[in-house]
């Protein structure tokens, strides 16, 4: 027996193995959103069709959810239906908001004209709010709680399902 | 039915490795059983390909019964798509890896037959051990062949990346190829290990078996950067990627034990660090697939998250312990006379390259592995990227091509100061004379100034080497032709074949420096009708245009590029979308040439507005990447061709199972005619 090439080889085995063992269900797809325990950016922005400006100020003190999305992604066309089902279901203990970027009004509203409307949809006019919410494509999906704090941020189309967990966790925030 | 079949012939071919496998490592104390070992190596080949042509029966079929099928076949996929499904996805992959296991173990059991006796229980062992493990993921965490009870009418089709260009049927092949074949010298190095002993008569399939998987995974390292060129549109073909880089690792090792064994041959020396290092190209692979299918690393090539991580690791963690015992226990019986190792001598300057793989494969480890030790740590994300491994990369890259000019052109042992001289003085001209063009041309990178001058000298003395024997036959008054039948071809094949991938590798070498420190990018953002200009080219978009897919929706960018007034060519860079894929997948358009290639992509584009945000860039020297991989395949090809029986250089059959103590001299690649 070798001692030096065990030693050696017990050097290297040891903590490869361990580190790889720790990161076992890491999602190296999810980006830590700083803004997730902070209060949530507020914003003043105009709704598409209607032109009245919305102000997120007046939204507080009940939860939101803010969904970042635009007529060119396709899996945001899927991503609505289950938007406008939970809004159905649960706007009256929940403000929805769509927040669109890069796109262009006519289209947003032949958009909603055929997918359905449900609650208010803001034009991201230079796209700064999104920027400001770091986010990284569409559709994100920002969880407000009543006190104002972002308690959730989804990537990627939401399913019924998962949007019916995050909704369970702001309405279950400190009330 | 199908699933069911499906499923019965992989718990066959379970069954068949692991009784077969049981049956080989008896076999070291009964003969008798190594032949039924090898049976139940062809039965475990046969019950896996079986299984992998029913799949692509089933996909082409587009039977959604199937799990896999309902998971990545679609009736809107072309043929060929639908045939790359094989491996587009974690369990056909897993499959697809069995099918070229299979191969592997059935060639290697039919080339050893009737010789190696010694070693091949325990070779073969080895190899059906590592098939049981990938029929039990079959089997148990990946299934390929469950059964859908209700079955939908279409599926999603595979990963839209995948869909984009034609190079994905024919780069995961090769990479299989390589990464999977490292089996076999696995297998045969442990058997050595077992054994206590390494000769010269295992040493010859050892190489043989390492040099195959070898020059597969040097093609499909190359074709993998070919395609991220021409699929990912952000102009570059490597970035360091943690799955680029588990493709890396393996490679960087077994290039080291392809050099450490000429060492062996010629010297007798080094044979458990040759051993250590094949053993350590398997166990990359293996640490690779992790990585690839952990769900662990953020890659493009990462399959979806799965549940078969935690059971690779397992493997991982076992074979790992199982390669560190077995050499401890048994390298120091292994290695034989350490000879002392003469300053300018070649053997001497084998050495430094393989201290420098091993470095090289510990920088890459380590900057891959990173990220991961930081967040088990602090809990904080973070990301090795670009910057590090290139400032890495560099030195010891051009110290490995420095050391490609210099090792070659030294004798073997002691070396009087006047041959150092009349070996190393020579090359330098060419240096210059390279450095030179690279000045003319407008090159100011130190680095690249570098790798020019040191690829010159390499080239220099790889094409002396090369040639220098045929030079000599012809003086002595041999015809050329027959000259280089006999020779170049004959008895200094292996010599030929080494030096043809030298000259490749140096080539490769000058085009990534030159193309990665010379490109020029330019990026504009154009109304139909407006142009650019970008190097000698003039760049005028003439409008985008929609066009609907069976399986994806295309946005087409019309560019005109023009020299001197003059329409090159029409170029169309897209913008993909895919139903199911959140992002559009920008697919670049390459102009290639020798010189450089004119690359455009699209930021972004508006059919409405007819407005496109242009990505140009002119890389130069790229095509000869791809240029010289087909020639390294060439020398491979050279130095993997069956020796002609009888011909001088191979090893009697008698030999095997002695510790023949003289290496025959034509074996060694530099041998044939050096001082």
């Amino acid at each position: 027996m070798n001692r030096k090439v065990l030693l050696i080889g017990a050097a290297l085995v040891v903590p490869t193995i361990a580190i790889l063992f720790l990161n076992l269900g890491r999602n190296p797809h999810k980006v830590v959103s700083p803004l997730v325990g902070r209060p949530m950016i507020e914003f003043k922005l105009t709704e598409v069709g209607s032109g009245q400006p919305i102000d997120l100020a007046s939204m507080r003190g009940r939860p939101l959810v803010i969904n970042f999305w635009a007529t060119w992604c396709l899996p945001c066309y899927a991503e609505h239906g289950v938007l406008v089902r939970g809004a159905r279901r649960m706007g009256s203990d929940v403000q929805f908001l769509g927040v669109v970027f890069d796109d262009e009004e006519s289209r947003i509203l032949r958009f909603l004209d055929q997918n359905g409307r449900e609650y208010p949809t803001l034009v991201d006019e230079a796209g700064k709010v999104a920027i400001a919410y770091g986010v990284y494509g569409v559709p994100e999906t920002f969880f407000v709680d009543a006190a104002g704090t972002i308690v959730a941020k989804h990537e990627g189309p939401l399913d019924d399902s998962s949007l019916a967990a995050y909704l369970a966790t702001v309405i279950g925030g400190p009330h | 039915m199908i699933p069911a079949l499906g499923r019965t012939l992989i718990l066959l071919s379970l069954l068949l490795a692991t009784s077969g496998a049981i049956v080989a490592f008896a076999a070291a104390r009964r003969p008798a059983a190594l032949a039924w070992a090898r049976r139940l190596v062809y039965g475990y080949a046969l019950a896996i390909a079986a299984a992998n042509a029913l799949m692509v029966w089933a996909l082409l079929a587009r039977d959604f019964s199937v799990g896999y099928v309902a998971q990545v076949g679609s009736h809107a996929t072309p043929t060929w798509v639908t045939i790359v499904s094989l491996w587009s996805s974690l369990e056909g992959s897993i499959l697809f890896w069995g099918l070229i296991l299979g191969l592997y173990v059935a060639g290697a059991t039919h080339a050893t037959r009737g010789r190696y006796q010694t070693y091949m229980p325990y070779a073969i062992g080895t190899w059906l051990a590592t098939a049981a493990f990938f029929s039990f993921l079959l089997a148990g965490p990946a299934q390929p062949f469950l059964t859908v009870a209700n079955p939908p009418l279409d599926g999603p089709g595979p990963n839209p990346l995948l869909q984009n260009h034609i190079l994905m049927a024919i780069h995961p092949p090769f990479l299989y190829l390589g990464y999977v074949g490292m089996t076999i010298p696995f297998g045969l190095a442990a058997a050595a290990l077992m054994r206590r002993r390494l000769g010269h008569d295992l040493l010859r399939p050892l190489r043989n078996w390492l040099l195959l998987p070898w020059a597969f995974l040097s093609v499909a390292i190359v074709l993998g950067g070919w395609w991220a060129y021409e699929v990912l549109g952000w102009g570059g073909y490597w970035a360091w990627d943690p799955v680029e880089n588990a493709s890396f690792l393996p490679w960087l090792t077994a290039t080291a034990a392809l050099h450490s064994a000429i060492v062996v041959l010629r010297k007798g020396s080094l044979k458990g660090w040759t051993l250590t290092l094949i053993l350590a190209t398997f166990l990359l692979v293996i640490l690779g697939t992790f990585m690839t299918r952990s769900g662990v690393f953020n890659s493009v090539h990462s399959f979806t998250q799965s549940s078969i991580g935690p059971t690779i690791l397992v493997f991982l963690a076992a074979a790992l312990v199982w390669s560190v015992v077995l050499l401890a226990m048994n390298i120091d019986r292994i290695e034989g006379e350490e000879g002392a190792f003469h300053g300018t001598s070649r053997e001497a300057m084998f050495l430094v390259n393989n201290l420098l793989f091993v470095l090289f494969t510990l920088t890459v480890l380590i900057g891959t592995v990173f990220p991961l030790v930081v967040e088990a740590v602090q809990d904080r994300q973070i990301s090795v990227g670009g910057p590090y491994f290139d400032r890495m990369a560099v030195p010891i890259g051009a110290a490995l091509l420095f050391l490609m000019g210099i090792g070659p052109a030294l004798p073997w042992g002691r070396a009087t100061r006047d041959q150092v001289k009349r070996a190393l003085l020579p090359p330098l001209v060419t240096a210059v004379v390279v450095l030179g063009i690279g000045l003319a041309l407008g090159v100011r990178n130190g680095w690249t100034l570098l790798t020019l001058a040191f690829a010159g000298y390499a080239g220099h003395v790889t094409m002396k080497e090369m040639w220098l024997p045929l030079a000599r036959r012809v003086r002595r008054g041999e015809r050329a032709a027959e000259a280089f039948v006999e020779g170049q071809l004959g008895r200094g094949r292996r010599r030929f074949g080494a030096y043809i991938v030298h000259a490749a590798v140096v080539v490769i070498f000058a085009a990534i420096a030159v193309s990665s420190t010379m490109k020029v990018s330019s990026e504009r953002q154009l109304r139909q009708g407006e142009s650019m200009a970008i190097g000698d080219y003039t760049l005028s978009f003439f409008g985008a245009e929609v066009r609907r897919e069976p399986h994806r929706v295309a946005t087409i960018a019309h560019i005109g590029v023009y020299r001197d007034g003059r329409l090159v060519r029409n170029m169309g860079p897209r913008m993909h979308q895919y139903p199911t894929q959140r992002e559009p997948i920008g697919t670049p358009d390459v102009h290639t040439s020798l010189k450089g290639d004119l690359y455009l992509s699209i930021m972004n584009v508006d059919p409405g507005a007819q407005s496109v945000g242009l990505h140009a860039l002119i890389n130069p020297m790229v095509a000869w990447i791809w240029i010289a991989t087909g020639v390294l395949a060439l020398g491979a090809l050279v130095l993997l061709l069956p020796e002609r029986r009888g011909a001088a250089g191979t090893i009697p059959e008698s030999a095997a199972g002695t510790d023949p103590s003289p290496p025959p001299r034509t074996v060694g690649a530099p041998s044939e005619e050096t001082p």
